[in-house]
Parts: structure tokens; C-alpha cells; sequence
């Protein structure tokens, strides 16, 4: 392990801890050795099967040297006699070759939106105890989700963007692996503007040859809606899962009186005179936007969570995502 | 319609800076947010509402500049001319008689209601609407006179308290008619009462607020105990008891001596019917008893002043008397016949003239000791056919009664109309001796047949007394006088007095003499007696309002006095001024009487407040900005 990606809290056992250097939530972003035992045990779910690059553990649709049975197909000069089924032979007296499926590694690429509003801190008062932003929650989702597919030699690759798809950290593979993952999730790119998440994910799926798992981990706060954005990435053989990260400040705002809002992604103003009625029609339409993602996803068989930073993060991985159908 | 406080009108020239003041912009709290893309949504909605944006703000000033305007014409106390001009002086009468006390229907007392009403009217007062304040029970009271300051009144009003005494309103009225009549302008009496009131024939306007109606009532009307000829030892009680009501009435009357049950009667009275009892022996006052009689009604009904009556027991002691005489067979079986004397029988040869002191009265019957002299006799003395005062030794045959003083305690309920004397001892009117004052209550022609006299010695009554005629010269013995002539005579003597009243009503004046006091907290329950306060205690005159018993001292003693209504005028509570329902006056102004009685800035500031209330509610659910 990179002596860099390794520190601990004051007053925790050094070795037990692995974790992301941030200059303001490193405390936040810290993974015990018993959870990432536990993310061991998992594995990302894929409904279909994608073409691997290496050899490993998961089923694709090329045959090859595994245990697992696959087919027959008739003998052609050439073929290796060890593959011939000799009992086969004795009963019909024709040769035919036994072929086996060809485990493979899975892409897994996760696109983590890296803009304003996903760094936006609630205003005071708001939260009895100070939240992490929906932005770190995102990395550590990212990085729990990465070590589940490097630790089942997935090939793993981040990709951020905002306004347009930006840095990505490269495919790697295997746990050892771990801490590039970590080293790229803690450079913290600039902003760039708001969400845009078509222009993003066009980039993307031309710059991505090889089909694989795609995890959208974003609020989705696209003015422009993010259905067309998501059925790209299906058209392109991609299977989807998002998982929409949410602070309760935006779900239930408590702000009230004469106030002036200000957009964090483009410092829009907005003058508003907030009341019990005014934030029961701001959370009717805020409800309406997320059953429609909801409903847009389940027509669409895009997997579906929904993130909350008021959520401990343990719980969010073990049992939300698991609920979610992104892994098992 | 008048400003009374016409100078609060400057304060419109703050409605500019009002203005000014809501014209400022609001210095809003700015916040961030992560996306405006729902409030964009809502607020494209708000914008279709522009226009009712807009009239919010308008509703806004509006309320403000309303409120303001309330309380400024709230500070400048406008008023109706009815009641500036025709009530620059009013003299306001509120009835606390004891029919005021009842309980009318809906829970609250007349006077309670009364009250309430005085207090509204007495927010009216001012510099140009100055106010009288005065009560009827007893006797009429002013508790304020003349005056513009409302809290004086507020303050009063809050003191006063219902009477169980009964009066008369109408002298009241005319004391407060007499009041205005030394005030130059136009003058009212606004009467609070439930009676009917005469409302013409004054030189004021008059103005009555009713506020009773017609009530059924059961009353003890009357109360009374007297010592039984035959028996002083014991007591008859006379008992009245009064339906007022159109209904039959039943229940129980209970009698208690000294806090005890001795006697319970059921009456059945028929509307407008009436019962006479008389508990014929009830045993008289004895060692520490107290004497108190209580009837008590266990029906209920709206006045409860009367549903309970008081009497106080004739408390005698017995007087001790010395005969000294030979042999007088009549005044012995007479003094041995009257309960109310204690005597002893002495020769004449035995008595010692320091013997007086020792008793109340000493009795020489045809025997004037040697050594008696009245200049410097102690106690006191009758003398029966020979008497101190000097005569020639002539003696009148057959004189007859010419003079009797009825008002001698001496003669009270004697007739000597048929009595005669065989002989009388012809003695001249004494002179002056030794500070006696004598007077000659029987005479005959110019001889006097008897002669009282009395004088004070050290702070206490010497009384002497001297018949001039030999009892068994006459035929008195054989007369119902003799023994009420030997009875008043001897009991004159002992000072006590046989007239002492021991009941009065609520509302009498109860003059009392130099050495007397009386504690003025009426007692009714029977319980163990606190320690008195001497600032409680009267000492010139005292006009009990509430029923009960006071304790009367008079010099070292001390007797109780039971205090009463007895009144039917008070008892009948169907005789009232009909409200029909709502209270009208008689001038037929509508009466909203608790409405119309409060001055119009009460309910102007009511407005602000009630507007300002609105408004708050509107600007914290954002109806207005």
C-alpha cells in the first residue's frame, strides 16, 4: 500500500484504516479494514454480459478454459483432440468439440459529477451537526463501489465531469489498485460551470470503446433533464445504474422569511418571500422531479438509488445500494 | 360627535414618515442554494399572481395606515354629543340594597351586573363630563363626589360591595338631585337598579339601567324572641316566613341555638302566601351561651340574605335583692314568684346600711333605718311607706291618681286605673340632695305618691325610689300592676334596662353611648370567637350593611345584637324593572346597556388591536409583505 494513502484517525490503529487525503473532510473519507472486508463479499450485478479484456472471474460471451460448460460444435481439422468428447465419439461415433465459457474481466466506469451544486454546503442551521457535501458522499459511493470491482479484478475507470466530461484516472485493475483509485478521487478537479450531463455523456461514450457497467453518481440537477443524457448511455450498450445523491436541505428546506437565493452553479439570484405554503409546493415539485427519474429509470431498466448525505455512508454501501440492485 | 382630547389630531403628521418608512425596501437574507430549478418553477406560477402581489403590498400600507388612524382617534376620545352635552354633570346612583344580591339566571348577581355596567359608564368621565358616584342602602352615601378622574371612580367601583340592607332609592335620587341642582349645566342620574324607578318629576333628566328580572323568592320576614311572662327562663320565638313567588313553595325551617339544631318546622306556601311559627320554649341563655337563635330556610332560592335570620336570646341575670321588713307577706310571694329576683329576708333590726352594696337592690318596707342618709347611702334603695324625705307626719286619705308618667320606666305597662289607697303619706317634692336628680312619676295633685331618683357616683347609676303609701293600705296587691309595678321598679333599680333592643335591620343606625363599642364583623357561623381587633371596633354610631351577629360592649359587658333584613320590599323579587329580555332604557335608547356605556376610543383600540392582530397573522403567512 502507498504510504500516502494510508492514515488513520487520532486515536485508531494506523493499519486498520485506509482512507482519502482531503485537506477539509479527511476524517469523513476514511475506510476501515471491517468495511472493506465487508465490500469483499459483494459483487457489482450486470444483467448483461459484456466482452472482458483479461482473463477473470466473470461470465462473457466468448467461450474459452473454464470449468463452466458452454457448448458442442463438430470437430474441424485443426482442433485440439484434448477438447474432442470421446464419450460422445463411442455413442454416435462422430467427433465433436466440448467448448467452455470464457470468464472475463467487466469495464466498470463510474462518472462522478464534480459540479457547484454538488459541492454546495447547506446554510447554517439547517443541520443539527455538520454534513459532508454531496460531492464527498459521491467519492466515497465511487470508491467503495471501485473497490468492489478491483477486488473481483474488474477494470475500473473514474471519470468526472460537469459542464462537459473531464479528467478520468485510467483503467486499472485488481485491489492493488486501490490506491490510484484513491490518489484520483482526492484530486479534486475545478469547477466548470453547472451540470450538463448530455454534452458530458456524448464524450463519453465516444471516447469509451468498450461497453461495460456505468455509474452515474450525481444529483441530476441538469435544467435541461438528464432522460435523453441516460437513454444515450443506453443506446450505447452501456448498462446503467444511477445513484442520485441528495442533501435533506434540498429536500426539505426549512429557509423561510425574505430571502435572496443565490444558484451555487451560476450565482443566479433570486428573490423569494418563503412560506409554510411557498416550501410545501417547493417539496411537491421537488417529489414530482424525483418519482419522475424514478419512473423514468424503471421504464428505461436503469438501476435506481437514491443518496442522502444525512445517511451514514456504512449504511448507504451495505444496504441502500444493495436494495438498489447494484450489488449483491 | 366631540374630541375630548383634541390635541392627538397632531400626531396625523406621522403618517408621512409611515409611508416613508414602508417605502423603504426590505433588506432580504441572502442564501445559497444548489439549484434554483424548483423555485424557478414555483415562482413562474407566483408571477401569474403579479397582480395580487402587488395589492398585497397596497393591503399592507393600508392596514398600517388603518391602524394608525384608530389609535390616534383613539387618543383623541371622540364622543357623542348625547353625552358630552346633556351629561356635563352626572351623578351616577348604583342600588346595593340587598335585593341587588340575587342571583339571576345566568349565574351572575344583580349588583355583580350592575357593577360592571357603573364601571363602563365611569370610563366616560372626564374634564367636560364630570361624574358623582353614589350608592342607596341604608341611608343615601356619596362614595365620589364630583369628578373628571375615571381611575378615582374605577378604584371606587372596585370597592363596593352588595348590602343586606334595605332603603330608599328615591332618596337617594333626590340627593342627587339636589347635587346637580348647585351645578350650572345640564345634569343626569343614570340609576343602576333593578327596581322601578320614577322617571319624571325631577329636575334632572333621569336614566335608569335595569338589570334585574322578575325572580321567585322565599323570605324569613320576621324574627323575634321574647322572655315568657310565666317563665322568664325560657324564650318564645316568632317565626315569618314569605312565598314572593308564583309557584308553591315546600321546605323545611330549621331552628339553631348557638350553632345547634333544636327544631326543624315543614312549610307549604302558596304564591304570595305567608306562615306564622312560634317555637313555643326555647331554653333560655345559661353560663357562657352566646343566646343565638339562627333560622335557617334549607330551600334555594336567588337572594340567600333572607333565606337566614338572626335573634339574639333575652339574656337576664337574676338581680339579688335585700327585704328587710317585718313581715309583707304580698312582696314576699311576689319576689319569690319572679324568676328574675333573688332575695334574701332581713329583720330590720339586723340591717346595717353597708349591707346595700352587696346586693342590687335593697327593699325597706315600712322601716327607715336611723342611720341612713341619702347624701352618702351606698347602693340602691326602695323605701315603702316611710322614705327619707322629710314630712310633717301628715298623711293623705284616698288620694287619688291624678299625673302618671307613662314614660317611666317605673310605670311601663302598669294601670292603676282602678286601684285604690286607703292612705298615702304626704310628703312634699324633695329638694336638692346630695347630687340626686328626683323625679315624680305618680302623683296625686302636688303630693307625689312615688319619686325616683337616681345620680352617678364614681362612673356608675345610684337610682333609689320611694312609695309614699303602705302596699297594704291599697288594694294594688290584688292588681295585675302590683307585680309589674314591683317588677319595672325593681329592675330600674339593678340598671338594667328592660327596653335593651337586641335586634336591628341592616342599614339602622345604631347610636351608641360613651362607654359602649361594637365590633363591627358580623358573625354568623358559630365558632370560636377571634381575637378583636380594635380598629374594627365602633365607638360613635354604626350602620350595620350585612346580616349576622355583632358584639355590643358596654362598659365591662358585653351582649350580642342580631342584625336583619326584614324586608319585603327586599324580599319580592318579582317586582322589577322589566328588561323584557334586553335591557332598554326608559327613554328607549337601545340598550346594548354594556355596549353603549363603554366611550367609543374603548372600542376604536379594540379595532387597532383586532386589525393589528390581522395583520401580524397575514404577514407571518405571507399574505402581506
Amino acid at each position: 500500500m502507498n504510504s500516502s494513502t494510508a492514515y488513520c484517525c487520532p486515536g485508531k490503529n494506523t493499519s486498520n484504516y485506509r482512507g482519502l487525503e482531503d485537506a477539509t473532510h479527511d476524517d469523513r473519507l476514511i475506510f476501515d479494514s471491517s468495511f472493506l472486508a465487508k465490500l469483499e463479499q459483494l459483487h457489482l450485478l450486470s444483467r448483461k454480459l459484456f466482452h472482458g479484456k483479461y482473463h477473470a472471474e466473470r461470465r462473457s460471451k466468448r467461450t474459452g478454459s473454464s470449468l463452466e460448460f458452454a457448448d458442442y460444435r463438430n470437430y474441424t481439422l485443426g482442433d485440439d483432440l484434448r477438447s474432442v468428447d470421446w464419450n460422445i465419439y463411442g455413442r454416435l461415433d462422430r467427433l465433436f468439440i466440448k467448448l467452455f465459457e470464457e470468464e472475463q474481466d467487466l469495464p466498470v466506469y463510474f462518472l462522478i459529477d464534480t459540479s457547484a451544486s454538488m459541492r454546495w454546503v447547506p446554510p447554517p442551521g439547517h443541520a443539527s451537526a455538520p454534513r459532508s457535501t454531496k460531492f464527498d458522499q459521491a467519492r466515497r459511493i465511487a470508491a467503495s463501489l471501485a473497490y468492489i470491482a478491483l477486488a473481483n479484478l474488474e477494470r475500473v475507470n473514474i471519470h468526472y465531469f460537469d459542464a462537459e466530461l473531464g479528467d478520468h484516472m485510467g483503467m486499472s485493475r485488481g485491489k492493488g489498485q486501490f490506491h490510484k483509485v484513491l490518489d484520483f478521487l482526492k484530486r479534486v478537479p475545478g469547477q466548470n460551470g453547472g451540470t450538463r450531463l448530455l454534452p458530458s455523456f456524448r464524450t463519453f461514450v465516444q471516447r469509451v470503446k468498450q461497453r461495460g457497467l456505468v455509474f452515474v453518481i450525481s444529483d441530476l440537477f441538469d435544467i435541461e433533464g438528464c432522460e435523453e443524457a441516460l437513454s444515450l448511455l443506453r443506446y450505447n450498450q452501456f448498462e446503467t445504474s444511477i445513484v442520485q445523491i441528495l442533501d435533506p436541505a434540498e429536500l426539505q428546506p426549512t429557509l423561510l422569511g425574505d430571502l435572496r437565493l443565490v444558484e451555487s452553479e451560476t450565482e443566479l439570484q433570486f428573490e423569494v418571500t418563503a412560506d409554510q405554503s411557498l416550501l410545501k409546493r417547493y417539496q411537491r415539485e421537488m417529489e414530482g422531479f424525483l418519482q419522475g427519474v424514478e419512473a423514468f429509470c424503471l421504464r428505461r431498466q436503469i438501476n435506481y438509488s437514491q443518496a442522502s448525505t444525512a445517511i451514514p455512508f456504512d449504511d448507504l454501501v451495505l444496504r441502500l445500494l444493495r436494495e438498489g440492485s447494484i450489488v449483491k | 360627535m366631540t374630541l375630548l382630547t383634541p390635541f392627538a389630531l397632531w400626531f396625523l403628521t406621522i403618517i408621512p414618515v409611515i409611508v416613508l418608512l414602508y417605502l423603504l425596501k426590505l433588506k432580504r437574507r441572502q442564501v445559497q442554494v444548489s439549484t434554483l430549478m424548483f423555485w424557478q418553477r414555483i415562482l413562474q406560477e407566483n408571477r401569474r399572481r403579479a397582480l395580487f402581489q402587488r395589492l398585497r403590498q397596497w393591503l399592507s400600507l393600508l392596514l398600517h395606515l388603518l391602524i394608525f388612524l384608530l389609535i390616534l382617534f383613539a387618543l383623541a376620545k371622540p364622543e357623542f354629543d348625547r353625552f358630552v352635552r346633556k351629561g356635563a354633570f352626572t351623578v351616577l346612583i348604583l342600588d346595593t340594597r340587598s335585593r341587588m344580591e340575587a342571583i339571576e339566571k345566568n349565574g351572575a348577581s344583580r349588583f355583580e351586573k350592575a357593577k360592571k355596567l357603573l364601571a363602563a359608564y365611569t370610563s366616560r368621565a372626564g374634564d367636560q363630563n364630570q361624574m358623582a358616584l353614589l350608592v342607596a342602602r341604608g341611608s343615601p352615601e356619596v362614595i365620589v363626589p364630583f369628578s373628571g378622574d375615571e381611575k378615582v371612580f374605577q378604584q371606587a367601583v372596585e370597592k363596593l360591595e352588595p348590602s343586606d340592607a334595605s332603603g330608599d332609592l328615591d332618596s337617594t335620587i333626590h340627593l342627587a338631585d339636589e347635587l346637580l341642582a348647585s351645578r350650572r349645566g345640564p345634569g343626569r342620574i343614570v340609576v343602576f337598579t333593578d327596581s322601578r324607578v320614577q322617571t319624571t318629576g325631577h329636575k334632572a333628566q333621569l336614566e335608569t339601567v335595569a338589570v334585574g328580572s322578575p325572580l321567585n323568592n322565599l323570605a324569613i320576614t320576621r324574627f323575634a324572641t321574647r322572655p315568657l311572662p310565666a317563665s322568664p327562663q325560657t324564650a318564645q320565638v316568632l317565626l315569618e316566613i314569605r312565598n314572593f313567588g308564583d309557584k308553591v313553595a315546600t321546605g323545611n325551617v330549621e331552628l339553631y341555638f348557638d350553632g345547634k339544631l333544636i327544631d326543624v318546622k315543614p312549610f307549604n306556601l302558596q304564591p304570595g302566601g305567608h306562615k306564622i311559627d312560634v317555637f313555643p320554649s326555647v331554653p333560655s341563655t345559661f353560663g357562657n351561651s352566646r343566646g343565638w337563635l339562627t333560622a335557617r330556610l334549607d330551600t334555594e332560592d336567588p337572594l340567600s340574605c333572607d333565606n337566614e335570620a338572626y335573634a339574639v336570646l333575652p339574656n337576664h341575670e337574676p338581680s339579688h335583692v335585700l327585704l328587710v321588713t317585718r313581715g309583707n307577706w304580698f312582696i314576699e310571694k311576689m319576689l319569690a314568684a319572679d324568676d328574675l329576683v333573688k332575695f334574701d329576708l332581713l329583720t330590720p333590726d339586723a340591717f346595717q346600711a353597708s349591707m346595700a352594696k352587696n346586693f342590687d337592690t335593697v327593699i325597706l318596707d315600712n322601716v327607715l333605718p336611723g342611720g341612713l342618709r341619702l347624701e352618702n347611702a351606698e347602693g340602691n334603695f326602695l323605701f315603702i311607706n316611710k322614705t327619707p324625705f322629710a314630712g310633717d307626719g301628715k298623711s293623705i286619705d284616698q288620694p287619688l291618681i291624678t299625673d302618671i308618667d307613662t314614660t317611666s320606666p317605673l310605670m311601663r305597662m302598669v294601670n292603676l286605673k282602678n286601684v285604690t289607697f286607703l292612705r298615702a303619706a304626704e310628703i312634699p317634692f324633695p329638694g336638692p340632695v346630695g347630687n340626686w336628680n328626683f323625679t315624680a312619676p305618680l302623683r296625686s295633685f302636688d303630693h307625689p305618691l312615688v319619686i325616683t331618683g337616681s345620680r352617678e357616683i364614681d362612673g356608675e347609676d345610684q337610682h333609689m325610689a320611694a312609695f309614699a303609701f303602705d302596699i297594704a293600705d291599697s288594694d294594688l296587691p290584688l292588681r295585675v300592676a302590683f307585680p309589674l309595678l314591683m317588677s319595672n321598679t325593681l329592675e330600674w333599680l339593678s340598671g338594667k334596662k328592660a327596653d335593651e333592643t337586641s335586634s336591628y335591620k341592616a342599614g339602622d343606625i345604631i347610636d351608641l353611648q360613651p362607654d359602649q363599642s361594637l365590633w363591627v364583623e358580623p358573625q354568623r357561623k358559630f365558632l370560636p370567637l377571634p381575637k378583636i381587633d380594635p380598629g374594627k371596633m365602633a365607638r360613635h354610631s354604626y350602620q350595620p350593611l350585612k346580616n349576622g351577629f355583632y358584639l355590643l360592649h358596654t362598659g365591662a359587658t358585653a351582649r350580642w345584637i342580631a342584625v336583619n333584613t326584614f324586608s319585603e320590599a327586599e324580599s319580592n323579587l318579582r317586582a322589577v324593572q322589566e328588561s323584557g329580555g334586553q335591557e332598554r332604557t326608559p327613554s328607549g335608547i337601545p340598550a346594548f346597556a354594556l355596549f353603549t356605556a363603554r366611550p367609543m376610543w374603548n372600542y376604536l383600540a379594540l379595532a387597532a388591536f383586532v386589525l393589528f392582530s390581522i395583520e401580524w397573522w397575514l404577514y407571518h403567512r405571507r399574505r402581506t409583505e
